[in-house]
């Protein structure tokens, strides 16, 4: 009986995956096909013939300084997020003032707000600091716009930290930076690992911010390599798709390390627990 | 341990920086953006002050109050489907085979960017050869709707993709919260005899009980100012019937530059949405103290 | 690394963030004199390599003409570009030379004085140089904004060979299209490929029932308020659609497909015709990513009249992109005779190098063309009227009334009546 279960159980969950698989699969497909297989023919038909000449067009197109940008905007918002917030999460959770619970709702406000209505006023804002064009615009706005959520997520873990960690700290007389710093914060690896996930996938996918503070395509990232082939009357969907792998490529590697980090963490922080 | 955890140097230091980046970079703009509601201006001439009119023409707008009905509906069931997540996260958290490889794939699908989910849900739903009406109408299903295109079934069809591209996201932080959970709890429950079932909803779940008000909170707000992939699949159509709240905003203030309005309506998406969470914090704390 | 210097490098890193106040800025004129043209367009390499091509070959060519002069170019894709011109205009940081839409798009950036009138470029060196009453289009109580650069009119594309199986012919009043319609539909073909999430694509139908029902001029009358849009034509129009959709004339779920969607529908041969601008003839002619054999069986024709009424040589269509100079350049001149000197190259390059129809005149008889660029610019000459696609007249509020309407209507909604009612009152504002 129990065994049936079992069986139910992995049929269930490798149908799921294999849900979850098809989607990469079909944009491979997608991206060596030209626009006539791609809107004619099944999802999941075979091209032709395999049009690698879509990724040739991609790189061609110049995509490699896109790449770097998105990497080190990407990166360089991620480590502020994730360091701010957490910081942020400590003196909320940890710390005892008045007022945290205030800040709080204020953070999460900040969830709030949908993007359309902030872009002309942040527009505005740095256009009178001289920041237009400029891609730490891009790295700020990251980093402000991710920081509630990644707050958000980082809260709930902060909670359940046993209070006792610093108390047996303070005895031995560590200060609040190195609570933080060399305990508290190696604590949270696993999630911080979910955060560094969630934003960098945020930060890697955004174009909106990119399109309307950059103007210079040296400063320009991988999403905006996307919108070079959306045409007037045409669109090069085949290009498209080899762009979206391309781009997919580096996120699904520094996902899978992340994503292995979820893990890690917790067997060394079971030791202590 | 009080006089050194309540510094106030210290608690500034650490909150400063990230209160100073939101309150310069998102409440400046959202403050701006509620003061361009009370102006009459198109974005691109002159703006004139005309007071709270575009506030009382909002809320007595029908088409405002649809979208805010099918951004409701969208909240509603991105907080409902929470519960699917969970329980998904609670197999893959739980010591099965392949665990570790399953969630990796399960996860994979929240890579892809809104572009490639919109075209690949328009070939899904394509009323004619697309792969779901194909297998519609092998079933034998003589006349399958045309997903995108009929009032009736669009806002739900788009509900879909829109659910499925936020899986992995609420699994991701789900499974990060179960594997936080100390093996030495389940260990002794499963010492006294507790079955999986009763680890995963008497232990596993309470513990992680804070996350997951911390999720609900993520779907119901991440949803009310949801705009990407409606926009992309059916731009609010057809005729409004899958519109919500950021693509009419957007539509107002970008397609008919009706700026000032727009703004206002971007607004009180914010307000309706605060309302809305403070009452979900009320309800799932309520809920809280009911249970333990 | 101990924390308190962790902390501090964090803490020197971040402030100097926060000040961080840019080193650009160079807008204009620099130190040696030199002056810089911001010029922003809407054709990205990728999508549309040939007018990529050309802009760039012009722009060369004036920089060649014009050592002191640079020009700086931005290339967005559409949606994108009518977004970030939405928000550079917020800030009156138009680029100096850039891309506009005619009519109802234009005229609130010439109430908020953000374009300047090209009256004297039209009068001096482009005199002469556009197909008769095309500028007009971008005028504004008697001056000119924006200086056109495509020119398109819609016709029904069809599939030669479909039409041959079927034993039909290209017809040439409404009954005979009608016929055409029920027989390709008994047959199992679908008749007319349509996009209608985009909406504009069914205005182009809507538009030619009102122009052949009531005339080239009622639906404009209606539009400008000389008359109103509750003229019997503009009625009986919608209710031709509603007739069209109830002979399953559009391909199944056209409300929820995007143009592009339906384009391919007509190019993998899966409907038989196709209502669209003549921007779309390079993929029936000169495109070689489409099969030959594609290429060859499509033909075109104008759209019948309707009961007798109408005239074939009337057409929806007029310009596409013009460019416009913002009214606070600082270079206002040079950005002035770039806009004319590009114009004038668009005219030469753009029919052979990327099969686009300009705004200027072409001498055709000059130039190999496909035979089907020759008809079409044929057609061009005879036209007795071409009526200016709806949305681009309205002002953005009204266009988006008519839109959705538009999408209504197809999806019988709303009746012909309440059709015309709505727009009445969006109109009447």
């Amino acid at each position: 009986m129990k065994r049936v279960g079992y069986m139910l159980l992995y049929v269930c969950l490798i149908v799921v995956a294999v849900f979850q698989v098809f989607p990469v699969l079909w944009l491979f497909l997608f991206s060596l096909k030209n626009n006539q297989e791609i809107f004619s023919k099944s999802p999941f038909s075979l091209p032709s013939e395999f049009r690698w000449e879509n990724y040739l067009k991609v790189w061609d197109s110049g995509i490699g300084s896109y790449f770097w940008n998105s990497v080190w905007i990407t990166g360089v918002a991620i480590v502020f997020t994730v360091l701010l917030a957490s910081m942020a999460a400590f003196a909320i959770t940890r710390m005892q003032w008045k007022g945290s619970k205030l800040v709080l709702g204020l953070f999460m406000v900040g969830l709030m707000i949908p993007i359309h209505s902030s872009i002309i006023p942040l527009f505005n804002m740095f256009l009178n600091v001289n920041m237009i064009d400029n891609p730490w615009s891009i790295v700020i706005t990251y980093t402000a716009y991710n920081l509630p959520i990644t707050l958000m997520i980082l809260l709930g873990f902060y909670y359940t930290l046993p209070r006792e960690i610093e108390e047996a700290a303070i005895m031995d007389g560590c200060s609040v930076h190195r609570i933080f710093f060399k305990i508290i914060f190696p604590m949270t690896i696993p999630v911080i690992s979910t955060t560094v996930i969630i934003n960098m996938i945020y930060n890697w996918n955004e174009f909106v911010f990119v399109n309307t503070f950059i103007s210079s395509d040296e400063y320009k990232t991988l999403t905006v390599g996307i919108q070079n082939f959306i045409g007037q009357y045409m669109t090069d969907w085949g290009a498209i798709g080899a762009t979206l792998i391309i781009s997919m490529l580096p996120i699904l590697l520094a996902f899978l390390f992340f994503s292995n980090k979820v893990v890690e963490g917790i067997s060394s922080s079971a030791v202590k627990g | 341990m009080n006089r050194v955890m309540s510094n106030k140097w210290i608690i500034g230091m650490y909150i400063l920086p990230a209160f100073l980046l939101i309150s310069i970079f998102i409440f400046i703009p959202l403050l701006l953006s509620g003061y361009y509601g009370l102006m009459d201006w198109d974005g691109i001439g002159a703006m004139k002050y005309i007071g709270m009119e575009n506030y009382f023409n909002a809320i007595q707008d029908g088409l405002f109050w649809q979208s805010a009905f099918h951004s409701f509906m969208l909240a509603l069931f991105s907080a409902v489907s929470l519960i699917v997540y969970l329980a998904i996260s609670l197999v893959l958290a739980s010591k099965i085979k392949g665990s570790n490889l399953l969630r990796k794939i399960y996860l994979i699908p929240m890579l892809l960017s809104s572009v490639a989910i919109a075209q690949l849900w328009i070939k899904v739903f394509n009323p004619s050869n697309g792969i779901l009406n194909s297998i519609l109408v092998s079933l034998g299903v003589d006349n399958p709707p045309a997903w995108l295109a009929e009032p009736a079934v669009v806002l739900y069809a788009i509900f879909i993709p829109i659910l499925w591209q936020y899986a992995g996201f609420y699994i991701l932080i789900y499974y990060a919260a179960l594997k936080n959970i100390p093996e030495s709890i389940v260990e002794a429950a499963r010492i006294d005899g507790a079955t999986p079932f009763q680890i995963a909803f008497k232990i596993k779940l309470p513990l992680i009980m804070g996350v997951v008000k911390v999720t609900i909170v993520l779907a119901v707000v991440g949803s009310l100012k949801y705009f990407d992939l409606i926009y992309v699949m059916t731009g609010g159509g057809p005729n409004g019937a899958s519109e919500v709240m950021a693509s009419y905003m957007y539509k107002l203030a970008f397609s008919s530059n009706d700026f000032g309005y727009g703004s206002a309506i971007g607004f009180l998406l914010l307000i309706i949405t605060l309302i809305v969470t403070v009452v979900v914090r009320k309800v799932t704390a309520s809920k809280e103290e009911l249970q333990y | 690394m101990s924390k308190k210097k962790a902390v501090t490098i964090f803490f020197a890193i971040f402030s100097s963030l926060l000040l961080i106040s840019g080193c650009s800025g160079s807008d204009g004129v620099s130190g040696s004199g030199e002056k810089t043209i911001e010029f922003m367009h809407l054709w990205p390499e990728g999508s549309s390599k040939q007018h990529n091509e050309i802009v760039k070959e012009i722009v060369a060519d004036f920089e060649a003409d014009n050592p002191d002069v640079k020009v700086k170019l931005e290339v967005l894709s559409n949606e994108q570009y009518k977004d970030k011109i939405k928000v550079l205009s917020t800030s009156n940081e138009l680029p100096d030379v850039g891309m506009t839409w005619a009519a109802g798009y234009l005229e609130p950036y010439v109430d908020g004085k953000k374009f300047a009138p090209l009256d004297d470029l039209l009068e001096g060196d482009l005199k002469d140089s556009f197909v008769s009453g095309i500028p007009e289009a971008y005028e504004i109580e008697g001056s000119t904004y924006g200086l056109p650069l495509e020119l398109n009119m819609a016709t029904v594309f069809y599939n030669k060979k479909i039409f041959e199986e079927n034993g039909l012919e290209a017809p040439k009043t409404y009954e005979e299209f009608q016929d055409a319609v029920e027989t390709l539909a008994k047959n199992g073909v679908a008749p007319i490929a349509l996009g209608n999430k985009d909406r504009w694509t069914g205005s182009l139908w809507y538009m030619y029932f009102a122009d052949r029902i009531g005339g080239g001029d009622v639906l404009t009358n209606a539009i400008n308020r000389s008359s109103s849009f509750t003229d019997p034509a503009l009625v009986s129009a919608a209710e031709e659609v509603q007739n069209l959709v109830d002979k399953d004339a559009f391909v199944k779920g056209f409300n929820g497909l995007s143009d592009e969607e339906a384009k391919s529908m007509f190019m993998n041969e899966q409907a038989a015709m196709y209502l669209i601008a003549t921007w779309d003839l390079p993929n029936y002619t000169t495109n070689e990513d489409v099969p030959q054999e594609f290429r060859d069986s499509v033909g075109y024709f104008p759209f019948p009249t309707v009961d007798g009424k109408g005239e074939t040589n009337s057409y929806v269509g007029g310009p596409g992109v013009g460019l416009f100079v913002a009214e606070d350049s600082d270079v206002k001149e040079e950005a002035k005779d770039f806009t004319a000197f590009f114009v004038k190259e668009w005219g030469e390059k753009s029919v052979t190098e990327a099969g686009v129809i300009p705004a200027t005149k072409v001498d055709a008889a000059s130039l190999d063309l496909p035979d089907m660029y020759v008809d079409v610019l044929d057609d061009l000459n005879n036209a007795s009227n071409i009526t200016l696609f709806a949305d681009v007249q309205m002002n953005a509020d009204v266009a988006q009334t008519h839109l959705d309407m538009i999408q209504s209507l197809f999806g019988k909604e709303v009746t012909p009546e309440e059709f015309a009612e709505k727009h009445e009152e969006a109109l009447s504002k």
